[in-house]
């Protein structure tokens, strides 16, 4: 099992749901934050997971 | 503190893929060497992260949080000065015998080099050791959420346990390591925004040294005397102490964090582990440290954050969750908490996943039941892996009861671990010492450890012989009984060897420094253990001068 398969759908899915709730929701904010920390968070998480599936499918 | 159900997908997701990770491992598992040690065949990017994520659980990014705020920028020694240059020497010097010894686990090389009796020593207090210290993480982990969201204790204990125990049940020491990666790069991704939001928001790093005393934010230049700094420490007694007793004794010799450099696939793979593992080793203090300062300075800032109290003081141990409560919307909220669950897991496995190897190879095939066949042994490996964790859950409910106990079991941990470096130093890089020199030797220092502590008070603790010298710390009472122990052990151990009869030389090939060249390495020749820790050290002498 190449490991850069689970962990990169992993982080693909969270970013997404992460993003998407950022995009969804964009004025969820908690009392110290003025930026939509979900969707930022979510897009490096999702460009995290794509890179580690790149990489694996590019070694296979 | 309230879970969107945002919040609670995230973590079902984490879970789902934790046990699927297991799940799709179970197949693998033929011997009882892929099942305890991963078949030797791991890629070193793996072992090496997970080398770091093992000794990364909950517990410590509680408490490196709370001590960044108690203590400021000098907590980053735990890693730099902690850490770092124990790596590299287990890299470069003991990895060769570790692993070329086809040694299955640290106390097993013990027996190679020394004696039966060393071994079972140190495998003993290692097995008790591992299944008390998963129990009072998991502890940790169950107030700590039955205080933010209101579970039950044992509802949190229960479920957490499940999971570790079902994934590595399932897949072993491999499904355990795998995990530690995703466990590591979730970490990482739930804390590091919390330290860029908390940061930014106290007006970047000038705006949070600004705010707090200039001893928050150097690491070195209150360390001339113990009453200039925070810690009570001075730099000889951080250095010693720290820098290389403790520190040395955990990377070095710790089977937790060793057994995840044996199971790389290759001597090089094993030795570039902790080498590897020297870089996210020095950037966790930016996540783990930095939110704790910040939060001092926000504190002092009219933001509205204050810092958590408890009685008359401030409740360090909170300065972490009160800063994601303040900074993390629900969904990064959730993130962050499955990021805590997440720790939490990869030091538990890593207890369990060693605990079940040393109990297999160490207890069980040496003191037990000698000769069976390997399946045997592998039904062993699980059975110990349940047996683990049912005892680390008994563990948790009794650091809930008596909570005294516990403080007082790892006070005695840390005695008999502190003399360990000595003992390893001497067989590694000297011929001449004996099996009843290591064994008197670490019970020396172990008794040194214990007579130091009875002379010595710090902040009323210890001196329950007489008080002959008073620490400003028990930070500072535990650097001394280190060195002290370790001392005394290193003087005894070449004392009684000198005095007994020693091993043949030719008994030694493979488990002794200077009698064989050390492996050759075939990989490219930046890629090679030296060109590796070389530029591990310069990386770790700029954060000492950034930060000086």
């Amino acid at each position: 099992m190449d490991l850069r398969v689970p962990s990169g759908w992993f982080f693909t899915l969270l970013g997404l749901l992460l993003s998407g709730f950022g995009v969804l929701a964009p004025n969820a904010r908690a009392p110290l934050t003025d930026a939509n920390v979900n969707l930022y968070a979510g897009l490096v998480m999702l460009a995290f997971g794509v890179v580690l599936l790149g990489l694996a499918r590019r070694s296979r | 503190m309230t879970l969107a159900p945002v919040d609670y997908l995230i973590l079902i997701l984490y879970f789902a893929f934790v046990l699927g990770i297991g799940w799709r491992l179970r197949k693998k598992m033929a011997t009882s060497g892929d099942f305890l040690l991963s078949g030797r065949a791991v890629p070193v990017w793996i072992t090496s992260l997970a080398f770091v994520a093992a000794n990364l659980g909950a517990q410590e990014l509680i408490g490196m949080s709370a001590s960044g705020a108690k203590y400021g920028i000098m907590t980053a020694h735990f890693y730099w000065l902690g850490a770092i240059p124990a790596m590299l020497f287990v890299g470069i010097f003991m990895m060769p015998f570790y692993y070329g010894s086809k040694a299955r686990s640290v106390p097993e090389y013990l027996k190679l080099r020394f004696d039966e009796k060393t071994r079972g020593f140190n495998a003993i207090t290692f097995a008790v050791m591992t299944v008390f210290s998963s129990g009072i993480s998991m502890y940790a982990l169950g107030l700590l959420f039955q205080f933010l969201l209101g579970w039950t204790f044992t509802a949190s204990v229960l479920l957490s346990a499940a999971i570790v125990l079902v994934y590595t049940f399932l897949g072993g020491l491999t499904s355990a390591i795998y995990n530690e990666v995703i466990q590591f790069f979730l970490t990482v991704m739930g804390f590091a925004p919390l330290a860029i939001l908390a940061v930014w928001k106290a007006g970047g790093w000038k705006g949070v040294s600004e705010r707090i005393p200039p001893v928050m934010t150097h690491a070195w230049k209150y360390m001339g005397s113990a009453a200039e700094n925070p810690m009570g420490v001075d730099w000889f007694g951080m250095v010693a102490g720290l820098g290389f007793v403790l520190s040395f004794g955990y990377w070095c010799t710790n089977f937790l964090v060793v057994q995840r450099a044996m199971a790389a696939d290759s001597m090089s793979g094993a030795r570039r582990t902790p080498l590897l593992g020297t870089f996210p080793k020095m950037l966790i203090p930016f996540i783990v440290i930095v939110p704790g300062i910040a939060a001092l300075a926000l504190a002092n800032m009219n933001v509205g954050y204050v810092l958590p109290t408890k009685g008359d003081g401030y409740d360090y141990d909170q300065v972490l969750t009160t800063l994601m409560a303040q900074f993390y919307p629900s969904g990064m909220l959730g993130v962050g908490l499955t990021a805590l669950m997440a720790s939490f897991m990869s030091g538990m496995a890593g207890n369990v996943t060693a605990f079940n190897t040393v109990w297999t190879y160490d207890i069980y095939q040496s003191y037990i039941r000698k000769n069976a066949p390997d399946a045997h042994y592998l039904w062993m490996g699980r059975v110990a892996t349940v047996c683990g964790i049912a005892l680390s859950i008994g563990a948790a409910f009794m650091a809930r009861q008596y909570n005294n106990i516990m403080d007082l079991l790892q006070l005695v941990f840390g005695m008999v671990n502190a003399p360990l470096f000595a003992t390893f130093m001497l067989g590694m890089f000297w011929t001449r010492s004996t099996g009843h020199g290591a064994f008197i030797g670490l019970l020396s220092g172990t008794g040194a450890a214990a007579l130091t502590h009875g002379l010595t008070v710090a902040e009323h603790k210890g001196g329950w012989i007489a008080s002959l010298v008073t620490f400003r710390s028990t930070m500072a009472q535990n650097f001394w009984v280190a060195i002290a122990a370790w001392t005394t052990c290193f003087v005894v151990t070449i004392l009684v060897s000198l005095a007994t009869r020693p091993r043949p030389v030719q008994e030694l090939h493979g488990l002794v420094y200077g009698l064989d060249p050390l492996p050759k390495d075939e990989s490219k020749w930046w890629a090679r253990p030296a060109p590796v820790a070389i530029v591990a050290g310069v990386v770790l002498v700029f954060f000492n001068i950034l930060f000086w």
